[in-house]
Formats: C-alpha cells, sequence, structure tokens
C-alpha cells in the first residue's frame, strides 16, 4: 500500500504575501496494489505539490510518504514510474535512445532496457519515430515518449501528474489500456487529471483535493451514496399543487412537470405521482463525478 | 553500470556525435600542428648568397656551420653591383679588400667576414688563434626559445579547453534543469551523480582535446625538426600537464555547475557565471604574463595559489625548470582546494537545481535547512 499522511507544504511567500503560501494543509490518502487512483481538484489545490513530495523532487514541511511500510528513500523510490507535470525530455536525443537512458538509470540491462523500449514504443503508437530526435516530434507525440520514459523500467508504483492532457482519443485508449494493464499486475497507479469522466471511466477510487485538503475520497460509488442519489419523476399534465409537501425541486416545460428529490419516501413519490396524472418517468439519476465533484469543492 | 557512468557515456556520445565536436577537434589539430612548424619559417637557419671579384672564397663554413653559404664569382665589380642591387647576392668580397652591399650588411654576416678574413690573413703569415670555449654559469638557456613556444601554445590551449568546458558544462546544466528532465532524473539518481556524471563525461572530452593537441603538435614539431630543440625531460611536462588539467577543470566545471544550478534559461548563464569568468581570465593574464617570467616573483608566488596555480605551474614548468617538491606542494593544495570546492559544488547543485523559475540566491541556497 502506498500511504501518503498528513503531508504539509507551505511555500516562501514573495513580499505580496509575507507569511508564505499554503500549498498541502494535512493531506491524506492511501492507494493499493492494483488501484487506479484518481487525483481531481481544482488548479492550485495542490495536485502536483502532492505528487512531487511523493517522487521526491520536493520535501514537505511534514508528513509522511511509505510504499508497503516502508517510508520511502531513494532506493524504493527508483522503482518508481514518474510523469511530471511539466514534461521534460532531451529534445535533441532520440526516442528510442532517450526511453533506454531512462530504462539503465532506473537499473535495467541493456538488452532488458531495449526490449521494454521497443515494447512501450510499439504499444503507444511511435514506434516508426523511433530514430527521430524528439524535437522533431509532435506534441502529444512527445507526450507519449515521456509516458514511454515513465514506464520503460516497469515500476512498482506510478505516479503521473495529468498524463492524459494533449493526447488524442486512440493514444487516450491505449495510454489507458496500458495503465489498466500494469495494474492488474499489481502496481498502483496514480495520476492527476481533469478530464473527468475518463477518471470516472477508469479509476477505481477518486481523491479530491481543495486547498491542499482532501476533501472526499472513496470508489466513485461511494462518493454518489455519499452525495446521495437524485429520484427525477417526470409527469404530464399533473393536478396543480400535486407535489406540495414533498421534498425537492419541481421544474415545469410545457405540460411536463420534473421533479427532483434527494431522499424522502420513493413509494410515497410513486403514489403521489401516478395519483396526479400519467408518470413519463421514474428512476434514480446517477450524479456524475463532474456533480460530485463541484458539490466537493464548493 | 552505475549512475554516474551512465551519465558520463551519455555525455560523450552525444557530443562525439555532434558535427561541432568533431570538426572543432580536426580544427585545433590543424592549428597545433601549424604553430609547431612556425618557428621555422620565422628564424629558420641562415642561408647567405655571396659573390667574388677577383678575391678567394672565404672559409664562413667553418666558422658558423649551421648557415649556408653559397658563392657566386663575378667578372668585374660593375657585374657585381648590378647583381648586389638586383638582389640576387647578400654581399660581394671584391679584391679581397671590401664588401659591396645594398644598404648596411647583416650584422651577423659582417662580423663574420671581418673575423675570418682576419683569420686568413694572420694564418697566412703564420699566427694561429685557439677559438674561445664559450661556457655558461648561469641557467641553461639552450632550449629556452623552444621552452617559451611550449609554454605559449600550452597557455593558450589550456585556457580555451578550461574555460570552453566549463562553459559547457553550465549549458548542459541549465539545459536540464530548465527543461525539467531534472526531475526525472532525479527521481531514478542522486544529485552528486548526475552533476559527477556530466563533469566526468565532459572532462573526458576534454582530454581527447588535449590529447589531440599534445599529439598534433609533437608529430608537427617532429616533422618540421624543431623537436630537436625541446629540452629533455618532455614526457614529465605532459605527464604534469594532463594532471593539471583534470585538477583545474575539475575545479572550474563543479563551480561553473553550481553556479548555473541557480538559473534556469540559457540567457542567464553568461551572467551567473560572471564571476567566474573573472577568475578565469586574471588566471589566464597570469599565466601569460608566466611565459615571459617564469621565474620572477609573481609566477612563482601563483603557482602556489588555487586555482592560479592549475594554469601557472604548468606554465613554468613549460618555461623553465620546477623542481619536484614545488609541483608536488602545489599540486597537494590544488588537490585540497577541488575537495572544497567539490562539497561546496555538490550542496548548492542539489539544493538549487530543483528550485526552477526566477534566479535563486546563492545566499538562500546556502542558507537553507
Ligand atoms: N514553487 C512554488 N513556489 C510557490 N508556490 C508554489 C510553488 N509550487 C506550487 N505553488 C503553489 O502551491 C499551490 C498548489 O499548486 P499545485 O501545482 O500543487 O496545484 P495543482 O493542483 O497541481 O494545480 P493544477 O491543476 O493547476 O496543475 C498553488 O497555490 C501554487 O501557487
Ligand atoms: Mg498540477
Amino acid at each position: 500500500m502506498l500511504e501518503i499522511s498528513e503531508l504539509r507544504k507551505r511555500f516562501a511567500g514573495g513580499p505580496d504575501a509575507p507569511g508564505g503560501k499554503v500549498a498541502l494543509d494535512g493531506i491524506s490518502f492511501a492507494v493499493r496494489p492494483g488501484e487506479m487512483f484518481g487525483f481531481v481538484g481544482a488548479n492550485g489545490a495542490g495536485k502536483t505539490t502532492t505528487m512531487r513530495i511523493v517522487m521526491g523532487v520536493l520535501q514537505a514541511d511534514s508528513g509522511s510518504v511509505s510504499w508497503q511500510g516502508k517510508r520511502l528513500d531513494y532506493d524504493v523510490r527508483r522503482r518508481f514510474g514518474y510523469m511530471p507535470e511539466e514534461r521534460g525530455l532531451y529534445q535533441k536525443m532520440r526516442v528510442a535512445e532517450q526511453i533506454e537512458y531512462f530504462g539503465r538509470l532506473h537499473g535495467l540491462s541493456p538488452a532488458a532496457a531495449k526490449k521494454a523500449t521497443d515494447d512501450l514504443l510499439e504499444r503507444l503508437g511511435v514506434a516508426e519515430r523511433r530514430n527521430d530526435a524528439v524535437q522533431a516530434l509532435s506534441l502529444g507525440n512527445q507526450q507519449r515518449v515521456q509516458l514511454a520514459v515513465a514506464l520503460v523500467h516497469d515500476p512498482e508504483v506510478l505516479v503521473l501528474d495529468e498524463p492524459f492532457s494533449g493526447l488524442d482519443p486512440i493514444a487516450v485508449d491505449a495510454l489507458a489500456t496500458a495503465l489498466q494493464e500494469r495494474c492488474r499486475g499489481g502496481v498502483p497507479v496514480i495520476f492527476s487529471s481533469h478530464q473527468l469522466e475518463l477518471v470516472e471511466r477508469l479509476c477505481d477510487s477518486v481523491g479530491i483535493v481543495a486547498a491542499g485538503r482532501m476533501v472526499a475520497t472513496g470508489t466513485v460509488a461511494d462518493l454518489r451514496a455519499e452525495e446521495g442519489n437524485t429520484l427525477r419523476v417526470v409527469v404530464r399534465d399533473p393536478a396543480p399543487g400535486w407535489a406540495d409537501g414533498l421534498p425537492g425541486t419541481v421544474t415545469v416545460s410545457g405540460d411536463r412537470h420534473v421533479l427532483r428529490t434527494a431522499g424522502g419516501d420513493d413509494q410515497e413519490v410513486l403514489r403521489r405521482a401516478m395519483k396526479a396524472g400519467h408518470v413519463e418517468h421514474f428512476g434514480v439519476e446517477q450524479s456524475t463525478l463532474t456533480e460530485i465533484f463541484k458539490e466537493a469543492v464548493a | 553500470m552505475n549512475g554516474l557512468m551512465l551519465v558520463a557515456r551519455r555525455e560523450i556520445v552525444t557530443q562525439l556525435r555532434t558535427k561541432a565536436f568533431v570538426i572543432g577537434l580536426i580544427i585545433t589539430a590543424l592549428l597545433t600542428a601549424v604553430i609547431s612548424f612556425a618557428p621555422r619559417f620565422m628564424s629558420g637557419p641562415d642561408s647567405y648568397t655571396l659573390g667574388t671579384v677577383n678575391s678567394q672564397q672565404l672559409p664562413l663554413q667553418a666558422a658558423a656551420p649551421q648557415a649556408t653559404f653559397e658563392w657566386r664569382s663575378f667578372p668585374d665589380e660593375a657585374a657585381a653591383k648590378q647583381a648586389v642591387l638586383a638582389g640576387d647576392v647578400d654581399a660581394v668580397l671584391v679584391n679581397g679588400t671590401k664588401v659591396l652591399t645594398d644598404g648596411e650588411i647583416d650584422a651577423q654576416l659582417g662580423v663574420l667576414m671581418q673575423s675570418v678574413n682576419r683569420e686568413v690573413r694572420l694564418g697566412a703569415v703564420g699566427v694561429s688563434i685557439p677559438a674561445l670555449q664559450m661556457e655558461s654559469v648561469g641557467a641553461d638557456t639552450r632550449y629556452e626559445s623552444a621552452r617559451t613556444g611550449i609554454a605559449w601554445v600550452l597557455t593558450v590551449v589550456l585556457f580555451m579547453l578550461l574555460f570552453g568546458q566549463a562553459v559547457v558544462v553550465a549549458m548542459g546544466v541549465v539545459e536540464e534543469k530548465g527543461s525539467r528532465i531534472v526531475e526525472i532524473l532525479l527521481s531514478s539518481l542522486r544529485p552528486w551523480q548526475l552533476l559527477g556524471g556530466k563533469i566526468v563525461g565532459l572532462g573526458v572530452l576534454g582530454l581527447i582535446n588535449l590529447a589531440t593537441v599534445i599529439v598534433a603538435g609533437f608529430a608537427g614539431a617532429t616533422a618540421s625538426g624543431i623537436a630537436a630543440d625541446f629540452p629533455p625531460g618532455m614526457p614529465g611536462l605532459v605527464a604534469g600537464v594532463l594532471v593539471w588539467f583534470v585538477l583545474g577543470y575539475a575545479f572550474f566545471a563543479t563551480l561553473s555547475a553550481a553556479f548555473a544550478s541557480l538559473v534556469s534559461r540559457q540567457e542567464e548563464v553568461n551572467s551567473v557565471l560572471t564571476p567566474l569568468t573573472m577568475v578565469m581570465m586574471a588566471t589566464y593574464f597570469v599565466a601569460i604574463y608566466a611565459v615571459n617570467d617564469p621565474t620572477g616573483t609573481l609566477a612563482t608566488v601563483l603557482s602556489y595559489v588555487p586555482p592560479f596555480s592549475s594554469m601557472i605551474m604548468p606554465v613554468r614548468m613549460a618555461a623553465s625548470e620546477v623542481p619536484m617538491w614545488q609541483t608536488g606542494l602545489s599540486m597537494a593544495a590544488m588537490a585540497l582546494a577541488l575537495l572544497a570546492v567539490l562539497a561546496f559544488g555538490a550542496k548548492v547543485y542539489e539544493r538549487a537545481v530543483l528550485r526552477t523559475g526566477a534566479r535563486v540566491k546563492l545566499g538562500d541556497v546556502l542558507r537553507a535547512r
């Protein structure tokens, strides 16, 4: 299990903010092996700061990060795969050489690094660019190379900061598949993203950060349950005042009345609606992650 | 292979593959070879064309074995005058009593002809004069001009390589910091491995350059024949130069990397390196001074003071004779200074290289934590 507990980080402020800026205010969460964890939050919420602390490129003021019960140190982190928010590659180095180089730095033998590189280039759809300099690639393709760099050494843990931004739908699928495969192999994957539908589709669990605190964590289903589901009833041409006394709100469009309610006795609602008019729709509406997110950070 | 070596290897392979490096190497080699030929054109052995009118040739060759003399004879003074004015001959001996020249006679030739003439006349009347034995009781100055030449070339080459490689190190550090590769690199390498690998790799390239210069210089000098004038102890000098280069390079490159890690953009490299550049320029100027006055107080004192010693001492070694213990003492001082700089550089680099954005203040880095 990858455990992040009570991370705090304050950045030194400039002349306008003498007290400094609190980026993390005691953030805690855990990711199990084989779990895909979606890390969401508004801009400036603290996602990148958290991930940089996990990878050791930034020091927390307090708090700890541990993997399988051991506090992270250099040797453990070396087996992690990391994709930073600000992409970085040697622009003049060739694609395949670059991926191999990072594989070697992570401790692969030359042969293993070469094999892993070939596999990844194939899988991420950049095999034909293997001998081009990175700077000759489009941004999206550079991003695929960046991902290959994070994946080349078959990491034990994956920490990816906005890995999907800038990718076309086909590349998104290729990456999603690659990540799911690693997950199935028991690797915990944390990735941040602003594409909430994607997070909802891929992730086993989600953490929502706001202002340096974790405001909600759990599976999307858990979060929905917490949020409470909305009952939506559409009645055509009901008697006026039919919903008086029921919880929720009614909106009227033409001769259709739509009742949205969270909580209350759904059977009672159904009886009242059937008495009032023709019931066209009666069902529980699942809130999307976007709705949950907006609710949570509000 | 450990991380440091992998980093070093990448630096070497990347540079070796660039056209700029290969072309630079070829140009340096050619330039050095040409320079080692130059003295031959500038002060080759003297050669004179002389004429006679109604006179015996003087036995000049015996008196000046290095010079070459070519004799021509003219039927009369008028023909001789014409040849002198046309520049065909340097001087013509007429009737064994006067010498015709165009303008004043070459001083050396004049003295030579006078004294040989006197000797011949005296010899004719049975007086023989034994030649004077020359003996120097001061320093051995036979090799002075060769030593000065070598010291000159050495100063320029050492300066170019030390300075050039230090700047390349700085640019590499900023490339990695500015493009944020350093974030990924430092999740699999320790800062000292990344820093050390870069310095070692670019240092090996510097040594390749230096070796090329040395080989080209010796090849040129051997081909042109001036190698014969080289002082004894050349292998020791070469070894000394290599060691000094390694010490000086490691010193300057480490500082250069540390300063460069404070900034995130290539445009800022120049200004952040200014203090270091000034020290290097000062070293260079003192080295030039030491070429001409290798035994003077300034050169002697500064040849013990790091980092000046990294250039001054090899120049002193080339330009004059330096006892072994002095070299050893100076090297030990430099090695100590290098250790201090390595500790300082590694600390600054480690603390500054992940702080992207605005230029990091050195004071902040040293104060932090
Ligand atoms: N080097 C820094 N110096 C000062 N403040 C910083 C620094 N890095 C981050 N911050 C501040 O810390 C807070 C959290 O930033 P962080 O980059 O972690 O947000 P994020 O959740 O990744 O946002 P985004 O979705 O925009 O990527 C922000 O208010 C940011 O301004
Ligand atoms: Mg971010």
